[in-house]
């Protein structure tokens, strides 16, 4: 029984963290000089790397969600997802720590917020249920419906 | 060929690994693409066309009252609601003293909320050009639509909002319909990065942010937070 459901729960992985990231993406692409000011919003980087991650991100997270969700290279697709969810957590948590009152830019927007209208612990939740998500893909990464045949 | 028999073998898998491979090839090229055209696309160029009362020193911001002291900059959108309601309870203040020389005030309208944002940026450099800057900037806060983007600030909009602050030249019509400053505007969205404004409105006096807490929305405190830094009001 067990053997029989886990390719399609593979197939259910891939479409959520497939899903998740091509909608960030998209949105995102939609309005990329706002996708600069996300990332600058976070005080991580100098402001004109921030820019360059904030126009390339959008369109990493739409080829990355392509690759999920047709089944190719899904283990190294899944790694590079969960290591950005794994990023997006530790720069949302230092501007939690920090005191910084900023939307994440998750799905498009960002930038300054009111002070009280922050959703860090949504924000950070929802990306650790991605990072369990893209874990089980580097494990699992063989299921149904996809272009991968073997390894990878 | 020793492996000849073998190659027949995993004729198949090397098949579907042809089409794998050209999928993650064009992903990649994509991604590269598309991201190189979009870094390209958000570069300030000095060659672009600006409105007259710019300085590019001054992050090519439109400038009032280039030498006087303190210096306030005001980096604003024309779409932004929170814009709005600053505007509201400071437009009075930031008037007196744009027009009365109390400040050099530079304003930076940005346009990140979108197209429309672009156009109104477009429009209120064209109103600077006819020394009309403050009152396009204030009707364009009065008739701000209820959503971002919704498709009311067009340029046969823009144009009549202007002409309705008694802008009657021909040169700012064909100035807002033929988007002579829509590249100036991405030269003020590199700037506001370059002085890390992540969001509207921001208001530096003398190079240094005010209070996000207190200054803003209160009028009272923004007005002390002008006569501290030296402003006569």
């Amino acid at each position: 029984m067990k053997e029989k459901y886990l390719p399609w729960l593979t197939l259910l992985a891939r479409l959520i963290l497939g899903g998740v990231l091509f909608v960030a993406g998209l949105l995102k692409a939609k309005n990329t000089t706002e996708a600069g000011m996300a990332v600058r919003a976070y005080r991580l980087l100098p402001p004109g790397l921030a820019n360059t991650f904030g126009y390339v991100l959008p369109w990493l997270e739409m080829g990355i969600a392509l690759l999920l969700i047709l089944g190719v290279a899904v283990r190294i697709s899944a790694y590079i997802g969960g290591v950005l969810m794994l990023l997006f957590i530790f720069a949302v948590s230092q501007a939690w720590a920090r005191g910084l009152s900023i939307d994440c830019g998750c799905f498009g927007g960002g930038g300054s917020v009111a002070p009280g209208h922050t959703k860090y612990l949504q924000e950070i939740l929802r990306d650790i249920g991605l990072v369990i998500v893209a874990f089980y893909l580097t494990k699992r990464p063989h299921g149904r419906l996809s272009l991968d045949k073997s390894d990878s | 060929m020793a492996n000849k028999n073998s190659g027949k073998e995993s004729g198949k898998g090397k098949k579907d690994n042809l089409t794998r491979n050209l999928v993650i090839g064009m992903v990649v090229l994509v991604i590269a693409v598309m991201g190189g055209l979009t870094v390209a696309s958000h570069q300030s160029s000095s060659k672009a066309t600006v409105p007259s009362s710019v300085s590019k020193a001054d992050g090519y911001g439109i400038v009032f009252n280039p030498s006087a002291s303190p210096q306030i900059d005001i980096w604003e959108d024309f779409q932004c609601p929170i814009c709005q309601h600053f505007e509201a309870l400071n437009n009075s203040t930031i008037n007196q003293v744009a027009r009365s020389g109390l400040a050099k005030v530079v304003f930076h309208p940005m346009s990140f909320i979108g197209a429309e944002s672009v156009l109104a940026a477009n429009a209120a450099a064209c109103a600077a050009d006819q020394g009309k800057y403050l009152e396009m900037h204030e009707a364009l806060y009065a008739n701000q639509a209820s959503s971002e983007n919704s498709g009311k600030f067009t340029n046969n909009f823009l144009t009549a909002l202007g002409d309705s602050t008694g802008i009657t030249s021909k040169t700012f019509a064909s100035c807002v319909a033929n988007g002579k400053y829509l590249d100036w505007t991405k030269n003020i969205e590199a700037d506001a990065a370059k002085h890390n404004v992540t969001g509207t409105p921001t208001v530096f006096i003398n190079g240094k942010e005010i209070n996000r807490n207190t200054q803003y929305m209160d009028p009272a405190a923004f007005k002390k937070a002008l006569t501290d830094a030296g402003v006569k009001l």
